[in-house]
């Protein structure tokens, strides 16, 4: 079993960020190159509908060339301009000013054959002006049919080469992944692994020195005590995050009523001796009392984790002060504080934002899952080189 | 009142300028078995544009060649080239302004 597994996760946060990000710009690549072949086909398919209207409406215009000759030789007796029921015409001078026209439509003569609104278009130039004719102008209507059978081909090779591209990204996603995912795998075994060993020396450390009766020895020799009791402690704490995040989710929770001030003094006593190495003083402020009810073992890990971030981010000589309120405890420190754009990042596991202390990153990842079994509500606010305060409330 | 003036002295204008044309180009090509529109059709065919056509004509009045004539060559040899227009720059601008506005194409066809 997974220490990952155990927590409930699968994909780190940024492993879920990467894996969006690259999806998001494969399928975005793929439309585009799916789009600019769908555009350079349909105008293909346009280009070779038009070749083949092409002879159609050189047709016409040739009827028409004829029919404006016969006009033009009796213009005298009729002034009735041919019309076709096949097509539309108009005819322009050298300069480009319109003689007639059977269309509404605004003409252009700088292209021979061309496609707008619609309707096809040919330009002819004939070899004598009938009627001051210099440009023929014959139009049709499209029948659509070209486009219609194009669009369908384009959504059903767009889709199948989608639906193609989708399989080829996921695999070449997991391939990707893979490393990843090996290396997270491998830092779950390692911490298991480390978990299981720390067991039994941690144990008998810490019972011993319990049982130590420091009255009998000498102050020099209790100070040695005292550091090998700090020592001791920490391996401890790192010994209990590190089964929580092994067995957390399999730990059967003994929920009571917890007495959250003598909780807070108990684990002040704790963490005592451990302040004394930076000298930092730890107090605490009972606005009021309060009750929460939990597992006590889970509040006093959440608590723990806390104070031990509180101790170790904070700066020699530095304060904390633990305030209880109805329905409320927070954590006060003066220490490095946290950059704003951090703050959201903070709960991710293995994330620390400062590498000069020690520690696996998974403190506050330990206080999010529990807080979420509890829905309790984390607040962080911070400062950078003036102090973080992590409220919790329910 | 000034519309009035200015009417009477348009049609004035088109008057005197028919005027020029019809005792200097009908009264000749009366005389010809080819009517004078025939010959307006044949510019057409060959310059297209007003512009073109009206430069094309008042050039060849001037000087009448049979390298620059639109007729055809049977027509030449049979009735020859004519004679160069006695007519000033302007009068000749007259003239065929009126034969273009009296064979003109546009707002003609139905």
């Amino acid at each position: 079993m997974l220490a990952s597994k155990s927590l409930g996760i699968d994909f780190h946060q940024s492993e879920k960020q990467t894996l969006f990000r690259f999806l998001s710009l494969y399928i975005l690549l793929t439309v585009i190159i799916i789009s600019v072949f769908s555009f350079i086909y349909f105008e293909l398919q346009k280009d070779l509908m038009l070749q083949q209207k092409k002879s159609i409406l050189q047709k016409y215009s040739k009827e028409l060339i004829e029919d404006l000759k016969h006009l033009h030789i009796n213009f005298d007796k009729t002034q009735f301009y041919p019309r076709s029921d096949k097509f539309n015409s108009a005819i322009f001078d050298s300069e480009q000013k319109l003689i007639f026209s059977t269309t509404q439509i605004k003409l252009r003569l700088d292209k021979i054959l061309y496609f707008e609104n619609e309707v096809i278009h040919l330009v002819n130039i004939p070899e004598s002006y009938y009627l001051g004719a210099m440009f023929i102008v014959v139009e049709m209507k499209d029948d659509k049919m070209w486009s219609e059978q194009t669009k369908k081909e384009i959504v059903i090779f767009g889709g199948i080469t989608f639906l193609f591209m989708l399989v080829i990204g996921y695999v070449l996603l997991r391939l990707f992944l893979k490393p990843m995912r090996d290396a997270i795998t491998l830092l779950d075994e390692f911490i298991k692994d480390t978990t299981h060993e720390l067991n039994t020396p941690v144990s008998t450390i810490v019972a011993n020195i319990e049982m130590i009766d420091k009255s009998s020895l000498d102050e020099k020799l209790v100070k040695k005590i005292d550091r090998i009791d700090i020592g001791a402690k920490t391996i401890s704490n790192i010994y209990q995050d590190l089964t929580y995040l092994t067995l957390g989710n399999k730990i059967i929770s003994n929920n009571e009523d917890i007495n959250i001030e003598q909780l807070v003094l108990q684990r002040i006593e704790y963490f005592t001796l451990l302040s004394h190495t930076k000298k930092i003083t730890i107090s605490s402020k009972i606005v009021e009392e309060t009750l929460l009810y939990a597992d006590k073992s889970k509040i006093s890990k959440l608590l723990d984790n806390l104070l031990s971030n509180a101790i170790k981010y904070n700066k020699v000589g530095g304060d904390i002060v633990v305030i209880v309120e109805s329905r409320k405890f927070s954590v006060d420190d003066s220490g490095i504080g946290i950059a704003e754009d951090d703050i959201s990042k903070i709960q991710d596991r293995y994330t620390r934002f400062n590498k000069s202390s020690g520690g696996f990153g998974i403190g506050l990842s330990i206080v999010s899952t529990i807080a979420k079994e509890y829905n309790l509500k984390i607040d962080i606010s911070s400062k950078v080189n003036i102090g973080t305060k992590v409220s919790v409330s329910w | 009142m000034v519309k009035k003036i200015i009417l009477i002295l348009s049609l004035m204008f088109c008057f005197a300028n028919a005027d020029v044309y019809e005792k200097n180009c009908v009264e000749c090509h009366k005389q010809l078995p080819v009517s004078i529109d025939k010959y307006f059709y044949k510019y057409l065919l060959i310059y297209s544009s007003e512009t073109d056509m009206k430069n094309a004509m008042i050039s060849y009045l001037k000087y009448p060649a049979k390298e620059t004539t639109v007729m055809s060559d049977a027509f030449i040899s049979r009735f020859g080239i004519k004679k160069k227009s006695k007519l000033s720059e302007d009068e000749l601008k007259e003239a065929i302004d009126v034969y273009w506005q009296k064979y003109k194409v546009f707002g003609k066809l139905k």
